[in-house]
């Protein structure tokens, strides 16, 4: 479902990102990119969709190549993958419901839908109490909850996490990663990018390890370190 | 459709509602820069109203000889009508000339000093175009049955150069202002949608499409822009026609702008101003915001 094919990224001012990457993820899978900050497990995130582009290589996502993607296509990309990120990224004056929906008001869901969907999505991240609080009032778990809601609410097939549980304590983090494990289980390929070893150690899955740009392992039910 | 144009609406007010602070500043900056608009909008409309008025009254006499018979007096006029940037012809009887001087100077004891009326047979001469004023005394002089030509050249050169130099520096300061109205207004746009830099990313990451994201913004920097408008507008109409009040009082003779069909000229101005400029800001700053993400 997902290759990656001999990806390069270089910034600006000189720095290789990423070189040589190689990937393949198939469908429903669940996977951990691992390795220290600055490895290169953000950039490849990005470019799955098209926050950023490699400078050489191409990555297509069923089959579709991301570089042949125009902008106006990138919205449409957008909408199959669902991203969550260590500070949330959500909007501070609106309310966990209204967080929610506005992705789905986006691609122009109807407001029954919306009602519905949003209704359940928040009931499966256990928020549906607190829908009408601002993002201000809850605990740092529960606006990552919200973030996972967005992400999901519209059913996408993929689920990209970058360091989700990087602002949380280890015990509110478990509680997200079976929340991650919850959504694999319901047909949805998820790659996490983290550093946390005790929740990889824990909860075995795929682990591919990055280390300067380059994959150096790449093992099934793997753990964060050989 | 209409769903969308909906969501849209509802996207602006609620973020014209939620960022308090940020929009009654933006709001107070556009409306204090359209005002200044206006002010001088006002301003040079009432000095080339007055330089019309000054020209308006600008006129020639021409004075005939004593031998001048009735049918020739007739001819004259008709021919002098007949003339170029001439707005009307006025014949001024000696007898009528003699009484209303009489009228004007009672004091003057005039059947003392002559026994007959030593004023000429005249005509009043308008014209349409100030410029012309010396060519045309000129012109006239040269008449047969013409005795003498009494015009304000000096003055009306004055007048006609006043007229011409403000307004190209009129003009000048209109596109002037305008520029600084355009910079401050979209400016302010800017920050505004700057501040919500983080919600444009978020709508970009859940999907959405550029046009999607900017309906809103456009939206918001129109009402944005009616409303620094009318505020302005309001404070306008209220200080100008205060402004004509109080200056009527002191001078009532001066010319001022207080005509409807001028001022709502001005009023709509400044409101087309005002939210065309909301639009094009939110609609620059949009684009450059969301070019980055793409």
């Amino acid at each position: 479902m997902i290759r990656v094919k001999n990806v390069r990224k270089v910034y600006p001012n000189g720095f290789v990102a990423l070189d040589g990457i190689d990937l393949h993820i198939s469908r429903n899978e669940f996977v951990y990119l691992v390795g220290q900050s600055g490895a290169g497990k953000s950039t490849l995130l990005n470019m799955l969709y098209k926050a950023e582009t490699p400078t050489s290589g191409d990555i297509y996502i069923d089959n579709i190549s991301l570089s042949g993607l125009a902008p106006k296509q990138v919205p449409y990309l957008r909408r199959s993958i669902g991203v969550i990120f260590q500070d949330y990224k959500l909007l501070p004056r609106r309310t966990v419901y209204e967080n929610v929906a506005f992705a789905l008001r986006v691609m122009h869901f109807s407001r029954f839908r919306i009602r519905r969907q949003v209704a359940q999505v928040l009931e499966l991240v256990g928020l549906q109490q607190k829908m009408h609080n601002y993002p201000s009032e809850l605990s740092g778990g529960e606006q990552q909850r919200i973030c996972i809601a967005r992400a999901i609410v519209n059913n996408p097939p993929v689920l990209l996490a970058d360091e989700p549980t990087g602002s949380l304590d280890p015990d509110t983090s478990w509680e997200i990663m079976q929340l991650l494990s919850k959504i694999n289980a319901r047909q949805t390929t998820v790659i996490v990018a983290t550093h946390n070893k005790a929740i990889v150690d824990d909860i075995r899955k795929r682990v591919v390890a990055v280390e300067n740009g380059r994959i150096i392992r790449d093992e099934q039910l793997g753990l964060y370190n050989p | 459709m209409i769903r969308d144009f909906l969501f849209f609406t509802s996207e602006a007010l609620i973020s014209i509602r939620r960022s308090g602070i940020m929009m009654i500043i933006s709001i107070a900056t556009i409306t204090v820069s359209l005002i200044v608009f206006g002010i001088f909008l006002l301003i040079s409309a009432n000095i080339s109203n007055l330089t019309n008025y000054f020209s308006s009254k600008l006129e020639i006499r021409v004075y005939l000889k004593d031998s001048t018979k009735q049918d020739e007096i007739d001819a004259l006029k008709l021919r002098f009508e007949a003339m170029p940037a001439v707005r009307k012809v006025e014949f001024i009887e000696k007898a009528a000339a003699w009484a209303e001087f009489k009228k004007n100077y009672p004091k003057i004891e005039l059947s003392t000093l002559v026994s007959d009326n030593p004023l000429p047979n005249a005509f009043r001469i308008g014209l349409s175009d100030s410029a012309k004023i010396t060519s045309i005394a000129t012109h006239l002089k040269g008449f047969e049955a013409v005795e003498d030509v009494g015009d304000m050249g000096a003055i009306a050169d004055r007048i006609t150069a006043f007229s011409r130099y403000t307004r190209i520096a009129g003009i000048i300061l209109v596109s002037l202002l305008t520029f600084a109205t355009l910079l401050i207004i979209v400016n302010t746009i800017r920050l505004t949608v700057i501040a919500r830099q983080d919600e444009i990313t978020i709508m970009q990451l859940v999907g959405a499409t550029i046009s999607f994201i900017r309906w809103p913004f456009i939206i918001e920097g129109l009402l944005i822009g009616i409303i620094g408008g009318v505020f302005a507008i309001v404070f306008l109409v209220f200080g100008y026609s205060f402004f004509v009040m109080r200056f009527q009082e002191n001078i009532p003779f001066f010319p001022l702008v207080y005509d409807h069909m001028t001022l709502n000229l001005i009023y709509l101005g400044i409101l087309l101003v005002g939210t065309s400029l909301g639009i094009f800001g939110a609609y620059l700053s949009v684009s450059r915001t969301v070019k980055n993400n793409y």
